[in-house]
């Protein structure tokens, strides 16, 4: 078994369901995120339009933060899952170093790092990640890459525009998207502008603790 | 924010994210480098100075072995420091994992300390030359791989297109030249000739002059290879935020020691000599902390 994330971006509509859930599920302390929806605005008034990208864990195949982690913290589960052992993590940060995708952070009540598990302690109980039950749209299609009756597998063989991010790096992500474009998966393909965005004013943060 | 050409045709901006992650690995991983540059390059200028002038480098054994002793142990007690969980480190000893660099690095900095004290008890205690020049080539053999380690594990680091081998390894190995040398300029005092100082600057300016085509083919060359190295590359061009620290440290480190060197060969200064020594490792201090700061400041997703 092979799982892996197929996120529609037709059909995601930026509702962050998916993000407070995931805060909810996995207790998520402030200022950091797990999973979190991008919005990116496209285009020159009055021809503009909003792109929402949900952003996670890649559980890439040939992992970089599993490679650098010096103590297996973070390591492959048989499922595939690339899970974290918060009690062995000893804060060195190479993974958010090695991460290409951005999605591992320190944890700053733990001081340890953290990022998504694809909620690996819900489908060792055969639940669904907490964001695809909060899906309100569906888009978030989650299974089983080896079994080809799965819903992810024949959603991919039935659509010609699954991409993944940074397919360069190698990592071989398990993590796919539907109708993306540069826009949703190139962070240089677009500004960020200090000050003000939608909803805060905040454009950096220390890494929690000591630093 | 460095500047970045975004198609007029999509103009997109980013309007509701979380905030960028802080600096990671901050200064305290640059102390870290620049200390172990002093630690095992020392040891490098030692091997090398017994070789060519055994006579005057013989009393050198001893100092040598300290001042690595007590570089090497800046540079472990910054690796701690930058740990956020720094009381388990003995999870690396007990739970390795040997694909990292940093587990790799780790026990061979921990052997490289041991090597170090064994030194100095047949230096100062046993005062046995002969064992400790035999085992001086063991060490540094070691000396080697954990100059290089560091290089490793930026390679590891996926995410920071801007780190490559062999590049980065090429940089710590002058490095650890460049400081070496430079350290014992200024530690060789009477016991060094001129000529061996001469020696020892002729290792100072070549390092330097390594480095420094090294920074500038990445400068100029590395923005044609890959979109990200581009884009990290602005922070210090034009009026980025780091431009004036990389040019004050090409200058420090690099482009006045080697100036300095030449002069001091025209004139047999000495004086000169020590002051190419104290620029290049102030210098380098610097030239090593932008490097490792504006890859942290590309957004990754």
């Amino acid at each position: 078994m092979q799982l892996g994330f197929l996120v529609d971006l037709h059909l995601c509509m930026g509702c962050k369901g998916c993000e407070i859930a995931c805060k909810v599920e996995n207790e998520v302390p402030l200022s950091t995120w797990r999973l979190r929806v991008k919005y990116v605005d496209v285009g020159t008034f009055p021809e503009t339009k909003r792109t929402f990208t949900p952003l996670r864990c890649n559980h890439c195949e040939n992992a970089p933060c599993e490679r650098i982690c010096p103590v297996s913290a973070l390591h492959y589960l048989d499922n595939g899952i690339v899970n974290i052992d918060k009690e062995r993590c000893i804060g060195c940060a190479g993974c958010v170093m090695a991460c290409p995708y951005g999605a591992i952070y320190i944890d700053p009540e733990t001081q340890t790092a953290d990022k998504c598990t694809y909620c690996a302690h819900r489908i060792a109980s055969s639940l669904m990640p907490a964001c695809v039950v909060a899906c309100p749209v569906e888009a978030n299609i989650f299974g089983d890459l080896d079994d080809a009756a799965s819903n992810i597998s024949r959603y991919m063989q039935s659509r010609t525009d699954v991409q993944v991010r940074k397919p360069e790096k190698g990592t071989n992500p398990r993590h796919y998207y539907v109708g993306a474009s540069q826009v949703h998966l190139n962070p240089l393909a677009s500004k960020r502008e200090e000050g003000y965005t939608l909803f805060n004013k905040l454009t950096h943060l220390p890494v929690g603790g000591q630093h | 924010m460095a500047a970045h050409e975004i198609l007029a045709a999509t103009n997109a901006v980013v309007t509701l994210d979380v905030a960028l992650p802080g600096i990671v690995w901050p200064w305290l991983v640059t102390v870290n480098m620049w200390a172990k540059s002093i630690g095992t390059g020392i040891i490098f200028m030692l091997f090398m100075l017994l070789k060519m002038y055994p006579d005057q480098a013989g009393k050198l054994r001893f100092p040598v072995t300290v001042v690595s002793i007590v570089f090497i142990h800046i540079f472990l007690l910054f690796t701690l420091a930058d740990l956020h969980q720094p009381f388990r480190m003995w999870h690396i000893f007990f739970h390795p994992h040997w694909t990292s660099a940093i587990t790799v690095g780790a026990w061979m900095a921990t052997a490289f300390v041991g090597l170090l004290f064994v030194l100095a008890y047949l230096s100062f205690i046993k005062k046995d030359n002969v064992a400790f020049d035999k085992l001086l080539t063991w060490v540094v053999l070691l000396a080697i791989p954990v100059t290089l380690y560091t290089a490793a594990l930026m390679s590891q680091s996926t995410a920071r297109e801007l780190w490559q081998m062999p590049t980065e390894s090429a940089q710590m190995v002058f490095a650890a030249l460049l400081a070496g040398s430079a350290f014992m300029i200024l530690l060789g005092g009477s016991k060094l000739n001129y000529e061996a100082k001469k020696t020892l600057g002729t290792v100072l300016g070549l390092s330097a002059l390594m480095s420094f085509i090294l920074y500038m083919s990445e400068y100029v060359f590395g923005p044609m290879k890959a979109e990200e190295v581009a884009f990290v590359l602005e922070y210090i061009k034009g009026d980025g935020p780091y431009t004036v620290m990389f040019w004050l440290g090409q200058w420090i480190a690099y482009i006045l020691p080697m100036l300095l060197i030449v002069l001091s060969r025209a004139s047999r200064s000495e004086n000169l000599l020590k002051l190419a020594a104290i620029l290049a490792l102030a210098g380098l201090w610097l030239v090593k902390h932008v490097w490792l700061i504006i890859p942290q400041l590309l957004p990754m997703s």
